[in-house]
């Protein structure tokens, strides 16, 4: 893109390998204090399964509380890969180029992240392998494969595999510098890494096709994980706020706001925190901040009509539950916080071309908007099950308690803790990717203007 | 025109580069459109034929009864679904620079005019919907009001808003293409004679093409552009819910509306696209129409085509999961039984036909392969059609303010009159897009200009690539 100087490989090499070769003070402290409240939480996960769901709120009728609000999170986070990296490589977007590799690390961490949840949230959690492993084969008791619950771990798993794949055909290249840059036992892991790559023709078009046809085979991948997540929910019958058509593109669309966003604010902290301002430039923030205006607004769309449609059947007990979600504390102010952090705040702070190019208002505004979404699926999950049943005496509420808090601190410090050491030990930036575009780059002549211009790939 | 020589695997006319003598003569050709005087008697007599169905049913029916009218709904809205978008594809593709949209920019506006006639052909409709409150006494399975958008009926609702709300979307799409259009005329206006000169004086004579009139122009496009992007998917929701979903007891669909939006958006992309063709094998235009217009749109429809079924099976998977008596009568009316075969031409059409040219890239990169898929995405969009709206119309006016359906009706199959409807809503529809060719200038000159200098080839080692400026 424009903005960018053109610099020589040598330099791109020393500076995007800064992060491996070189460790900045702040560094170890950041991972000395992750690893701290990943330690608590594991702790607390530990306690909790010696004492029992109990200490958390978990209780009838709501059964699925901050575990499982977490869990499609941080599943939601993991949609920014796909869309960062296959889909603006496909549209042959130039300013995808330093967001990819940061993007599709997060999609993996955020989703080992999310597959602890559903894990813990089972209290004993060996029994895990009953999904797949029949049940006393005398009773012939096998995981019952017509649920969703027994779909979302196979989305999952292939989206993981998928995902790892990608990112290592990616990285095959950045491994052979790495290869010709260090020495000793690094040299070593970095040549079984690099499987050979020397950089000649046949293996640049073999590296490319595998990179576009995984960009599209991994897309029908990405929209189903989501989506199966969503039936979850959806074809949940007897929870009225669930059951509902729209759910699946509802929380795909939900999961590629949340997750760019995420990105684009792991990307400012990577600028900053390691001088990557020639590589990671605020053109870059600002066309991720106008691909998200179209994401955010889509988002609403479907929200609008999941809304509308709450009502629209006039069934009672529908109608109780959006009653509670609008009127009654504290899930009204929970709802007005949601919709202002997920969709009014952020668009109003990315309507202007300087506020995009400033990195704190857009800062303020993914964090916005994360937290938005974290209410959204709070606020979606908790008050259908509130009023589950059809008796009265049945309602409670769900107060969440501190472990569970506790436990959710910890997922956000174990992706951070992972962004932290996979930065030390591979690129998060994409070295030969950076070299490409300066390669594609180049200037026409317009009348007097020499204007900034770029090759077509194909 | 320079001959095009490419060291890599594209088709020659892949990307065209239309020289100085081409540019100089654009303006006088854009404004003589050719031989078209068969297919304007043709669309003629089709809405004439169209008028007599439309007579003779109101005569035999009235207007105060929807039931049969269910044909006239049904092509009333898949000209709505075809044009109605099509001003939209023209802005989105403006806003985020794509130059291989530049030759079917003002091929997609000159829908708007189709606009005009979708407002005059609603107008009918909403003397026919029923009533929101339920006239009878409230039965045991009855509702007081029957399910609705307009959930506490405000004033007005639905026949003021739902009327504004189909107004306002000809009155942005015209403003669109008058604007876009202005620049076009001004240039053209020392080539054409008559009428058609004093109306390009009349509209473009201000343009003098300074500075301040660019900007102008390029953000009031920008900002009514904006406003129909909001507005647009409303109407879609009103009518899709109001028109269709409503009339069937029980019928709860939050995705439903974004079907018939995403339905808008590819069959407005394929109409285009079929046009562009036209233009490109018989118009005259190769020089100004290469085939990467059809390649970059092809993906786009490829993505709609997969959109598509993605929304359907939603639905389909939710209804059909949990066994719901309702649900599954709604299944079996709209997709398993009743309708079953023209849910199957509707699939085939908006998803297997389409998704199967376009999955191969030699057909994506071909001229011909986008237009193909196309006709077989019109075509299931009015099977799409017929089989919600004559299927909303015809499921018994008794049942609207019950809580669910409980009897599945048949399908109903058109008669005479129905039949001429239908042609003839098709018939109108083209014929005013035909007259809207011969008074705009058909190509976007000023936007074919600017591309011409925006893209040229360059040598980048051992090949020839495109070059794209990026001025922004």
């Amino acid at each position: 893109m424009q903005e960018g100087r053109i610099l020589p490989p040598e330099q791109i090499n020393k500076d995007l390998l800064n992060s491996i070769m070189s460790t900045p003070k702040w560094y170890w402290p950041a991972v000395g204090i992750c690893s701290f409240i990943v330690l608590i939480a594991a702790t607390v996960v530990a306690y909790m399964i010696n004492k029992g769901l109990g200490i958390t709120g978990l209780n009838r009728p709501v059964m699925w509380g901050f575990f499982i609000t977490n869990f499609v999170f941080w599943i939601g986070i993991s949609h920014a890969g796909v869309m960062l990296s296959a889909i603006l490589r496909l549209a042959k977007a130039e300013w995808r180029r330093p967001a990819s590799r940061a993007a599709e690390v997060l999609t993996i961490f955020s989703l080992m992240t999310a597959m602890t949840m559903p894990i813990i949230h089972t209290g004993r959690p060996w029994r895990s392998l009953y999904w797949f492993f029949p049940y006393d084969f005398a009773r012939g008791i096998f995981p019952n494969i017509r649920s969703p619950l027994v779909w979302d771990p196979s989305a999952i798993l292939t989206y993981l595999t998928s995902s790892v794949l990608f990112v290592f055909i990616a990285l095959i290249p950045d491994f052979a510098i790495l290869r010709d840059n260090t020495t000793g036992l690094k040299k070593i892991i970095y040549t079984k890494l690099a499987m050979g790559w020397q950089g000649n023709a046949r293996q640049w078009k073999l590296q490319i096709v595998a990179g576009i046809l995984l960009s599209a085979l991994i897309l029908p991948v990405f929209v189903s994980v989501h989506s199966i997540v969503s039936w979850d929910f959806g074809m949940a019958v007897s929870v009225k706020a669930w059951h509902s058509t729209v759910f699946a593109p509802y929380f795909v669309v939900g999961a590629v706001h949340s997750g760019v966003s995420a990105v684009i604010f792991v990307l400012i902290l990577l600028r900053q925190a390691y001088g990557w301002h020639d590589y990671i430039r605020r053109e870059h923030v600002e066309a991720l901040c106008r691909l998200l205006i179209v994401v955010s607004t889509g988002w609403f769309y479907y929200f609008v009509m999941e809304i509308i449609f709450g009502i629209y059947g006039r069934e009672a007990d529908e109608v109780a539950i959006r009653t509670l979600q609008f009127t009654i504390y504290p899930w009204n102010y929970i709802m007005i916080i949601f919709i202002v952090t997920t969709y009014f705040l952020p668009i109003f702070l990315w309507s202007r071309k300087v506020w995009r190019r400033n990195l704190l208002i857009v800062s303020i505004a993914c964090i916005s908007v994360n937290i938005g979404m974290w209410l959204e699926r709070y606020i979606l999950f908790i008050p259908g099950q509130i009023n589950k049943q059809v008796f009265t005496f049945t309602w409670a509420n769900y107060t969440p308690s501190l472990f569970e808090g506790i436990i959710v601190l910890g997922t956000f410090a174990l992706v951070t803790l992972l962004l932290l050491l996979f930065s030390k030990v591979m690129p998060l930036i994409p070295l030969y990717d950076i070299k490409e575009g300066d390669i594609l780059k180049t200037e026409v002549q317009i009348g007097r203007r020499t204007v900034p211009a770029t090759f077509r790939e194909d | 025109m320079a001959e095009l020589k490419t060291l890599n695997h594209h088709y020659k006319d892949m990307w065209v580069f239309p020289d100085a003598e081409d540019l100089a003569g654009l303006p006088a050709k854009a404004t003589s459109l050719g031989k078209t005087r068969l297919l304007l008697w043709v669309t003629l007599i089709l809405t004439v034929l169209g008028v007599v169905g439309f007579v003779m049913r109101a005569s035999a029916d009235g207007l105060s009864n929807y039931e049969p009218w269910g044909y006239y709904m049904a092509a009333f809205s898949f000209v709505f679904m075809v044009t109605a978008p099509a001003p939209l594809v023209s802005v989105a593709f403006r806003l985020i620079r794509s130059h291989w949209r530049r030759p079917l920019t003002r091929i997609a506006e000159i829908f708007a005019l189709v606009g005009i006639v979708n407002f005059v052909l609603y107008i009918p409709l909403m003397l026919m919907i029923p009533e929101i409150a339920n006239p009878n006494e409230i039965g045991h399975h009855s509702l007081d009001i029957r399910r609705t958008l307009w959930i506490q009926v405000p004033w007005g609702a639905p026949h003021f808003w739902e009327t504004a709300a189909m107004f306002s979307l000809p009155l942005m799409s015209c403003l669109i293409l008058l604007l876009s259009s202005t620049p076009d005329m001004s240039a053209s206006i020392q080539y054409v004679t008559g009428a058609k000169k004093k109306l390009y004086i009349f509209l473009a004579g201000y343009w003098k093409g300074s500075k301040r009139q660019w900007l102008v122009m390029q953000a009031a496009i920008g900002a009514l552009g904006g406003l129909y992007f909001l507005t647009l998917p409303f109407v879609q929701f009103l009518i899709s819910t109001d028109l269709g979903m409503s009339l069937i007891a029980g019928w709860k669909d939050s995705i439903f509306p974004a079907i018939y939006t995403l339905m808008g958006f590819q069959t407005s992309l394929a109409a285009i696209l079929i046009v562009l063709y036209v233009f490109r094998k018989w118009g005259g235009y190769e020089r100004f129409i290469g085939a990467s217009p059809f390649w970059s749109a092809s993906k786009i429809l490829l993505g709609l085509s997969l959109l598509w079924i993605y929304h359907m099976f939603a639905f389909f998977i939710t209804f059909w999961y949990g066994r719901m008596e309702v649900e599954q009568n709604i299944l079996n009316y709209l997709f398993v039984d009743s309708w079953f075969w023209i849910f199957i031409l509707n699939a085939l059409g908006s998803w297997l036909i389409p998704f199967g040219i376009l999955v191969w890239n030699p057909v994506r990169r071909a001229d011909w392969g986008a237009p193909l898929a196309g006709v077989f995405v019109l075509f299931g969009a009015l099977m799409f059609n017929v089989r919600t709206f004559v299927g909303a119309f015809n499921a018994g006016r008794e049942q609207i303010y019950d809580i669910s359906i409980t009897v599945v009706p048949p399908a109903v199959a058109p008669d005479i009159w129905d039949l001429f409807m239908l042609i003839g809503v098709i018939g109108l529809a083209g014929l005013v897009y035909l007259i809207g060719l011969k008074i705009f200038p058909v190509m976007n000159i000023w936007e074919i200009k600017e591309g011409a200098m925006y893209q040229k080839m360059g040598r980048l080692f051992r090949g020839n690539y495109l070059v794209l400026a990026k001025p922004e």
